[in-house]
């Protein structure tokens, strides 16, 4: 386990450094001077300039200035936002947990729906159930998320009338911004209406979820189903076939187990994949999430803000995904051995 | 009659075209395929088959509905938008722009990827260790993101949003490629010529390719997929393709405004790329299938 | 195992949702008693005197604050606000207010006032304005725009306090539009006991950021690009307002605004699209005014190729403004000849209609030396004003016309508040873009949008500053008589024709839609929204509809 801990530290070491470097060269891609482009203090007065300029080290070589903007970094500066004029590190903050919980719930929802539909595909291999299950997933990841976005929202907002459309939450209810995450400020909030704050949450979290849900769901739904045929395959259920246990036994104390572990291993790297797809969904639904924030900065040629906010997202999909290589490692010890990148 | 051969071949098809011979007995990848094939007739032949200009418009023909509605017009079939442009006629450059572009994408990348997959499956050591770390930190960036980076640096428009589809594909392809290429080095076949003296450049051409191209072409139809569905998320999120392009995501983001007047200006771009991607993806599936079939042979 | 611990807590969870959906109607008091309003823009700043935004106006200058004298009814006669009663000298120059004695300021989280409003506010409102040594002028930039237009510190001698409650403002000459700029959206009153406070905090800047005012409403929240929040200023010198809360919704889609209101998540909606689709349903009304206003076509005439008069003219015959009002306005607007709506008083027949003419425009190319045409960038509108509902729409039709004289249109578009700083520096070659009247005075369309002055504080993006122009809108500001005014700004609209430094395209309507149960007038013909009057009618429909919606939220989360 140390050896194994010790090679994702390295990888995640390796993969910190290539992302600021990265973010760091794109201040000097971006058009304009690239001490504005990084600090974002366009309306600097000149001696605000120098101190600036001193602080990022410009005067020196790119190694130090490299070095000097890591010290920023570490130290939670990500300058400030050249529309607005605010902390990056603060707005991010804000943002991020409303991404953060988005995903997850809509991480849950197609876990809860994909998997056990990829399941039932696997036990009906080949039936008509299966193809069905096929088709209808294959049509899940090929629908455009805008398209599909706008679709769930004509259908259930305006002519059923079912869910709100938009944002995170009604804006009658003042909930105090404390961690960001919706469900836990109002849990903390002393708000009188406290619990149907909670239910109108809930409400608004349904439908922009349930969007996000649909591609990585039916990406569940093909690992799901190629896992568990290859475990029905297996010898040990033959086996445990031979000592006349009842299907229901087979599938539930050894198939599903078994065939979860493999999945689990995709959960981060779809997780990555589910986050972008949330960026999308953010703007359709007016989610006060980082992804409609970065995309509103691309149009504001907001610089700064662009490549922090890629820099915050990249580096949060990477640590989700070193997570769950963890935690599979920790269900799978025969995970822990494997040589990196198998 | 006399026989132009004396004996009796046995003839080995190519693994590319056993594949071939499997694909074609499944209908639903046969569907896919005609499909597909019409994308990319209509893709090409788009300026002549076009009835209408796809960017000027007949101002006297405003927002009119598709030609089954009653308030319909013959001669605009799919209706027009605010500026009475012609639907259908914006639609079919519209496969130029959105799936023609896709496919211009993937053959570069494919290529790009190919030979750098190819050449770093020769090299080992540091310079492979490296590679295999910056694939997976890259690999590991979903696609769509990373198409977002590229265009935040290079700024919105249709050619960069090209080139960012074509950086976020080659990671992808040089992965396949060193991998097959990697595999197949192992196999007997490889090792014969190898022993014949052959060099790496021959054999990878004129033994591996030959058995990897269909694993290729796999993952061409799944970069398809993607790149479709990219360019038009950039085009929607107007960092892609701008005013007056009909690329499909950008005439589905103009026609936001008229979502509820004029619902078609939203419904058939989407139909459009459902569509494209869809018959691209059943392609792809085809061939999956088909490879699985030709294994268990 | 896992699995079926998981289902219980989803059970648990829906189970409760439902419990909670049902049993109570506190929540509906909570909505009974606010008005969610779904804006097209966030504010600059909360500080109307700094900005000739709409939609800051909007946000601020009704809700936060008042004025010294408003304007009522539908003739717009002068009416009492804070100042009880005004008294002009004969000669015009001296101009007395009598303020209220019973007005109080906001209190909130960050200032709670010790004394009611008297002279001190007034003086210290006007000499941050008036003064450049004042130490609140310089915070916030110094820039204030409509009072720099109107040229208020040549105007102003002195701002003198007679006693507590009375005022007197001296002027060096007698000005016809001077009471009618007062009552502007512009001229609200601060706080000088916030303003000593700030100071001694070292705050200053707060006093536009975090606003005290005397308005119906006090600002409780605001989160940039999200929303604005509102309390009831509950010691209000009228009665106080219906509504507790009032939150701006701040929604720059046209389509998410138009949305929410169909999925009723706001009551009242700025400038909504698809208007046919609002009158389909029975429980929303569309509402419009007949607002003085311009939505134009400018020119940066700093920048090449527009300083060239015959290209400006040349782009004026080239554009069919007939087709921009059917596409854009959908026909319900006037076609503008020029800066002035026909129902100003000072409109004048005798100017030329516009002519759509592109071989002469074509020709008049030629002369200027562009027979190959060139490129140009225009820079549209992000979001929908009154003056003009569609921006984009109307640049790529622009875009259309002008190609046919050779001329090669980039649209450029910008987040709004971006896109205003970015005209104000000249970044720009020509631009979409329009003018809402504060004040029904002729002078409000002349000087704001034109005058040299407007050129200094980036008022005027088209950057012209003609001296002739100028000396006619001061000579008709200086005379009282209405005739002799008239033929002033009619000379003033000939030259406009002439030298077009932009090219005026139509006179709109506002628009508004709204939930059928919000009562009270909320649209102005001129100057910003107001929400004080306000209310909301509690539907029993409304109460079973919501019933029925949490059942509906659990079922279809079951089905999830």
């Amino acid at each position: 386990m140390l050896v194994f801990a010790l090679r994702r530290l390295n990888l995640f070491i390796f993969t910190m450094l290539l992302l600021t470097l990265l973010s760091f060269s794109l201040s000097f891609l971006f058009p304009g001077d690239a001490i504005i482009n990084i600090s974002g203090a366009i309306n600097a007065t000149p001696s605000e300039l120098v101190e600036i300029q001193k602080s990022y080290q410009t005067d020196r070589n790119i190694f130090w200035q490299y070095s000097a903007y890591l010290r920023h970094i570490v130290n939670g500066d990500l300058g400030l936002s050249m529309a607005s004029q605010s902390k990056i590190s603060s707005e991010v903050l804000n943002l991020l947990p409303a991404t953060i919980e988005l995903s997850l719930v809509a991480l849950l929802i197609a876990m809860f729906v994909g998997i056990p539909l990829g399941f039932i595909a696997a036990i009906k291999h080949n039936k008509p159930a299966d193809n069905i299950i096929l088709s209808v997933s294959m049509l899940g990841y090929s629908i455009p998320i805008f398209w599909l976005g706008l679709l769930a929202i004509l259908t259930f907002s305006i002519n059923l009338g079912w869910l709100p459309s938009a944002g995170q939450i009604s804006l009658l209810f003042e909930i105090k911004l404390v961690t960001g995450i919706k469900f836990i400020d109002i849990l903390l909030s002393d708000s009188p209406y406290k619990w149907q704050a909670f239910a109108d949450a809930s409400a608004h979290i349904i439908l922009p979820a349930c969007v996000i849900a649909v591609a990585p769901a039916t990406i569940f739904v093909r690992l799901a189903r190629t896992s568990m045929i290859e475990v029905l395959e297996t010898s040990y259920i033959r086996a445990a076939r031979a000592k006349g246990l009842s299907f229901q036994q087979i599938i539930f104390r050894h198939a599903i187990r078994n065939a979860l572990i493999k999945i689990i291993r995709h959960v981060g790297l779809q997780f990555a994949n589910l986050v972008t797809i949330a960026m999308v969904t953010e703007v359709i639904f007016s989610w006060p999430g980082i992804g409609r924030w970065l995309i509103e900065s691309i149009y504001q040629r907001d610089f700064t803000a662009i490549h922090s906010g890629l820099l915050v997202l990249a580096c949060f999909i990477f640590v989700v995904h070193i997570l769950t290589d963890f935690i599979y490692a920790a269900l799978n010890p025969l995970a822990r051995g494997n040589k990196y990148g198998s | 009659m006399a026989r132009d051969k004396i004996y009796l071949e046995e003839v080995f098809p190519s693994p590319f075209m056993q594949l071939w011979q499997i694909f074609r007995k499944t209908p639903v990848a046969m569907a896919g395929f005609s499909c597909f094939i019409f994308l990319v007739i209509l893709a090409i032949f788009a300026p002549i088959l076009a009835p209408h200009s796809p960017i000027d418009g007949q101002l006297d023909m405003l927002l009119l509905p598709p030609a089954w509605h009653v308030d319909g017009n013959i001669s605009y079939l799919l209706g027009t938008d605010e500026l009475g442009r012609d639907m259908l006629s914006r639609l079919m450059y519209g496969t130029s722009l959105t799936f023609g572009l896709s496919f211009i994408v993937v053959v570069i990348s494919l290529i790009v990827g190919v030979v750098i997959g190819s050449l770093s499956a020769l090299t080992s050591g540091i310079k492979s260790s490296f590679l295999n770390h910056f694939l997976d930190v890259i690999l590991s960036i979903p696609s769509l993101l990373l198409a977002i980076i590229i265009v935040a640096i290079l700024g919105p428009s249709i050619s960069n949003t090209v080139w960012a589809v074509v950086m976020v594909l080659i990671p992808q392809f040089v992965h396949i490629t060193r991998y097959a290429v990697k595999e197949e080095s192992r196999k007997d076949y490889v090792l014969a010529s190898r022993l014949d003296g052959a060099s790496p450049f021959r054999i990878l051409y004129y033994s591996i390719f030959p058995n990897i191209v269909d694993r290729i072409m796999s993952q061409a139809t799944l970069a398809q997929s993607a790149a479709i569905l990219d360019i038009a998320t950039l085009g929607f999120l107007g960092l892609g393709a701008q005013i007056p392009l009909p690329e499909w995501g950008a005439i589905l983001a103009n026609g936001l405004d008229l979502f509820y007047i004029a619902p078609w200006t939203v419904y058939l771009p989407g139909l459009a790329i459902l569509f494209a991607v869809v018959a691209t993806n059943l392609v792809g599936e085809g061939i999956r299938h088909a490879l699985k079939l030709r294994k268990e042979r | 195992m896992r699995m079926n611990s998981i289902k219980l807590i989803v059970i648990t969870y829906l189970s409760l949702l439902t419990l909670w959906g049902c049993s109570d109607e506190s929540i509906m008091s909570l909505s009974a008693h606010s008005i969610i309003y779904c804006a097209e823009g966030s504010p600059e700043t909360f500080n109307p005197q700094l900005v000739t935004s709409g939609t800051t106006i909007d946000a601020t200058s009704n809700q936060l604050y008042n004025r010294l004298i408003t304007y009522q009814g539908k003739d717009n006669t002068l009416t009492p606000a804070l100042a009880k009663s005004w008294h002009v000298t004969r000669n015009g120059k001296k101009i007395t207010f009598y303020l209220r004695k019973d007005v109080a300021f906001h209190q909130t989280d960050y200032f709670t006032p010790s004394r009611l409003l008297n002279a001190d506010d007034v003086i210290f409102t006007f000499n941050r304005i008036l003064k450049p040594d004042h130490p609140f002028h310089l915070v916030s930039g110094g820039s204030y725009p409509f009072f720099q237009n109107i040229k208020l510190n040549q105007l102003v001698k002195e701002v003198e306090k007679i006693n507590n409650y009375t005022i007197r403002f001296h002027l060096s000459r007698a000005d016809s539009a001077f009471l009618a700029n007062l009552a502007t959206d512009f001229a609200i009153i601060l706080s000088a006991e916030y303003a000593e406070q700030l100071s001694k905090q070292k705050l200053k800047a707060n006093i536009d950021t975090h606003p005290i005012g005397t308005g119906p409403f006090k600002l409780k929240e605001y989160r940039v690009g999200s929303l604005i929040r509102f309390y009831r200023h509950d010691q209000y010198w009228q009665t106080p307002a219906k509504i507790e809360q009032l939150v701006f919704d701040i929604t720059p889609s046209n389509t998410g605004r138009l949305t929410k209101l169909l999925a009723k998540e706001c009551d009242v909606t700025a400038y909504p699209i698809a208007h046919e689709k609002i009158a389909q349903h029975n429980d929303l009304t569309l509402e419009a005014v007949t607002a003085l206003n311009v939505g134009y076509f400018g020119f940066n005439v700093k920048k090449a190729p527009f300083d060239n008069k015959l290209v400006r003219q040349a782009i004026s015959y080239a554009i069919n403004k007939k087709v921009l009002l059917e596409a854009v306005y959908q026909g319900k607007a006037e076609l503008a000849n020029t800066l002035l709506p026909n129902s100003s008083w000072a409109f004048d027949d005798s100017i030329p209609e516009h002519e759509f003419n592109p071989t002469l425009a074509k020709s008049l190319l030629e002369v200027a030396g562009f027979a190959q045409g060139f490129t140009m960038d225009l820079w549209a509108m992000p979001v929908q004003r009154p003056y003009n509902p569609n921006a984009i729409t109307m640049a790529k039709l622009i875009q259309a016309d002008l190609k046919n004289i050779g001329i090669k249109v980039n649209i450029v578009s910008y987040e709004w508040n971006t896109f205003l700083s970015r005209l104000k520096r000249g970044d720009h070659q020509s631009f979409l873009l329009g003018w809402s009247a504060d004040n029904p005075d002729p002078d409000n369309f002349f000087s704001p949008i034109l005058s040299c002055a407007a050129a200094h504080t980036g008022s005027n993006r088209t950057f012209w500053c003609n001296q002739t122009y100028d000396d006619i809108i001061q000579k008709a500001l200086h005379t009282t008589n209405i005739s002799q005014r008239k033929k002033y700004y009619l000379q003033a609209m000939k030259i406009l024709a002439q030298e077009l430094p932009l090219l005026p395209i139509a006179h709109s309507k506002r628009y508004q839609a709204r939930v059928n149960n919000v009562t009270g007038d909320i649209l102005a013909p001129f100057g910003g929204i107001s929400f004080y009057h306000v209310a909301k009618k509690a539907r029993l429909e409304t109460i079973i509809k919501t019933e029925n919606t949490n059942k509906n939220n659990t079922v279809n989360l079951g089905e999830n």
